[in-house]
């Protein structure tokens, strides 16, 4: 069972003219538990929107999308907010933690409206991550490389199935780039899929498979397209699988 | 579509019960007040702007919703027993010049009840005439009434329980013609005695009784009353009387006018009801003003922050969530702002009644005006949260995918 899977899908924007915008075009995608995959190409080849779509931030126009073996193609806006938190970890270019929140505090924050207090778990994956004397400090008071580590931290509290990572050495020089990608393969290693998004050459030497998107279309998306037990469980269905756009 | 999201009260559907319910309900408020909170330290001269015009608006309602409290008490208070008199006089409209005897009777058996207060019934004659002083003249109404004392209060000299000679002098009467008790006026061209000076009326009445001379009934050879006066102990007991005397009296045929203070009481107390809600309404225009500051103030942090709020919403935190943050600082703002405009109400009227003698400060510390302090306090976090409602609900639902696309 891939971690998470996207069967035939695309995803159509309306354009400014008659013809509506494709960013994903008919795209076959799937990541194993500890694996962690690169997805490259150039600006605009929809890099971000199959993100999105992986990410449950947003659905695609048609086709499937799975989360590991679940269908959740089409989900309620709070089903696709509560999926999120369950499974699946972000980490963003400009690392977006929260000014106002120390370390500990952006690490719990996916948990920060639940009963129970997740401040020691955090603390103990900021430990993980060489960060445990920077608990308290808030964002301004670390450097990018601890940015993206308390982000990555973050991406892990609730334990995801899957982590994706758009451009995550983006703002890092390559020194730092390479510790945080590092940290990738630990990651990795406790079964966490990862899926990275990036033009960074330094990231496809880390990945263990490299895909290329070129204007929607993927290439070599599936690990062993020959493996019969990978087949989807859902017979692709032409009409059915346009799923209605988050809200 | 949020009642899909998860509760975090596990106690939801078991028998824990409200309290449990209401318990998981504050809890999921907590870390929202105290992100809420750290947000608002965040820019803190928009926070203090934001909070100060909440708590002018706040004074505002307060302090004129209590002036205008102290205002109508210290009239109720000025014009108090006004309200206790009913004057009865014939209706000339319906032919009726004067009351007779059996008009006073009936008058008398309509108000002979224990629940209108037994009130007296004091019928007047009514005349018009010079009257000589020692060195000056007035013209003065001159009443003839057989039981002063049920009716008047004497300044000077004694009201007889029957009036039989003399002449009973109005305060008005007596200091224009320069008289006292034991004098002698000169009324219709015989000279009187003055037994009794009254005192100075305290309220309005068409009987003017400062103005006026009353001599016996003996002195009048008038056919019939020009008026009686019922005077009850209450403005309530005036009331029922007028009441009483409509429904016996005025039964059949409208024989009698009734001129009721109370009914003047009851106008005055609206005018004053009207000024206090016109004074309420000047202040809640700064409230609104306030609101609109809010809201301004909201909407900006909200578009600030568009990104974090983006990114709390990927990470899994749901938008009822992101809408208690945004809510509780809105609330924040406005309880904050209300209670420093509540103090700071406190303080001006304390002040204000320090500084100025002529305000009775029993009537300040009436308790309806902690009434006003109430609904003031009330107001000002009810701004807030109206105000921080659309900025809120606006930025829990946009999409994620939207804000963090910077």
């Amino acid at each position: 069972m891939y971690s998470v899977e996207l069967r035939g899908a695309t995803k159509r924007y309306p354009g400014g003219g008659a013809e509506p915008v494709v960013a994903l075009d008919n795209v076959d995608f799937a990541v194993e538990p500890g694996e962690f995959v690169a997805v490259v190409g150039p600006s605009g080849s929809g890099k971000s929107t199959l993100l999105n779509v992986l990410g449950l931030l947003d659905d695609p126009t048609e086709g499937w999308r799975l989360l590991d073996g679940t269908d959740v193609t089409e989900l309620t806006v709070a089903e696709r907010t509560a999926a999120r938190k369950e499974s699946i970890g972000f980490v963003f270019q400009d690392f977006h933690l929260l000014p106002t929140l120390t370390a500990v505090e952006n690490v719990a924050l996916p948990t920060a409206f639940d009963p129970g207090d997740e401040s020691d778990r955090a603390a103990d994956l900021l430990g993980r991550f060489g960060l445990g004397d920077r608990l308290d400090h808030e964002p301004s008071e670390l450097s990018g490389g601890q940015k993206q580590r308390v982000a990555i931290a973050r991406s892990l509290i609730n334990e995801p199935a899957v982590l994706l990572a758009d451009e995550p050495t983006g703002n890092l020089d390559t020194e730092t780039g390479e510790s945080i990608l590092a940290e990738f393969e630990r990651v990795k290693e406790e079964g966490v899929a990862v899926v990275a998004v990036t033009h960074d050459p330094l990231v496809e030497g880390f990945a263990d498979r490299v895909v290329e998107l070129t204007d929607g279309v993927l290439e070599g998306g599936i690990p062993d397209e020959a493996d019969p037990v990978n087949d989807p469980s859902p017979a692709p269905d032409a009409d059915s699988g346009i799923a209605p756009g988050e809200r | 579509m949020s009642g899909g999201e998860r509760e975090p009260s596990p106690e939801a559907g078991t028998d824990g019960g409200l309290r449990d319910g209401v318990a998981g309900r504050l809890r999921g408020w907590r870390p929202a007040v105290a992100m809420a909170a750290r947000n608002l330290r965040r820019n803190r001269v928009r926070t203090v702007l934001a909070v100060l015009g909440v708590c002018i608006g706040v004074l505002a309602v307060a302090a004129l919703g209590i002036f205008g409290n102290v205002l109508a008490l210290g009239a109720q208070d000025a014009i108090g027993d006004i309200g206790t008199q009913v004057v009865v006089s014939p209706n000339a409209d319906a032919g009726v010049e004067s009351l007779s005897a059996a008009d006073v009777a009936s008058l008398r058996r309509a108000v002979d009840d224990p629940a209108v207060g037994d009130p007296a019934v004091v019928p007047l004659y009514s005349d018009n005439a010079v009257v000589e002083g020692p060195s000056s003249q007035t013209f003065a109404t001159v009443y003839g009434v057989e039981e002063p004392g049920l009716a008047f209060e004497a300044a000077e000299g004694r009201l007889p329980d029957r009036h039989r000679q003399g002449a009973i002098v109005g305060a008005g009467v007596a200091e224009d013609l320069g008289v006292g008790a034991g004098d002698t006026v000169g009324i219709a061209g015989s000279q009187v005695r003055v037994v009794a000076v009254l005192a100075e009326s305290q309220t309005f009445s068409p009987v003017a009784p400062d103005d006026a001379v009353f001599l016996p009934e003996s002195a009048f050879a008038a056919d019939g009353y020009a008026q009686a006066l019922v005077v009850a102990e209450s403005g309530e007991t005036a009331r029922a009387a007028a009441d009483a005397i409509r429904e016996d009296v005025n039964a059949r045929e409208e024989r009698v006018d009734l001129f009721e203070l109370a009914a003047i009481v009851d106008e005055i107390n609206d005018f004053f009801d009207l000024l206090s809600t016109f004074l309420l309404g000047l202040g809640a225009i700064s409230l609104v003003v306030a609101g609109v500051s809010i809201l301004n103030v909201m909407l900006m942090s909200t578009v600030e922050r568009r990104q974090e709020i983006g990114v709390m919403r990927a990470v899994g935190v749901t938008r009822r969530d992101v809408l208690r943050v945004l809510l509780a600082e809105a609330g924040l703002i406005g309880a904050a702002g209300a209670a420093a405009g509540t103090l700071l109400t406190v303080l001006l009227v304390a002040g204000l009644v320090a500084a100025t003698p002529a305000v009775d400060a029993a009537l300040v510390l009436d308790p309806t005006n902690g009434y006003y302090l109430l609904l003031a306090l009330g107001f000002g976090v009810g701004v807030g949260l109206v105000s921080g409602a659309y900025p809120a609900w606006k930025a829990a639902n946009e999409r994620p995918v939207e804000a963090l696309r910077s």
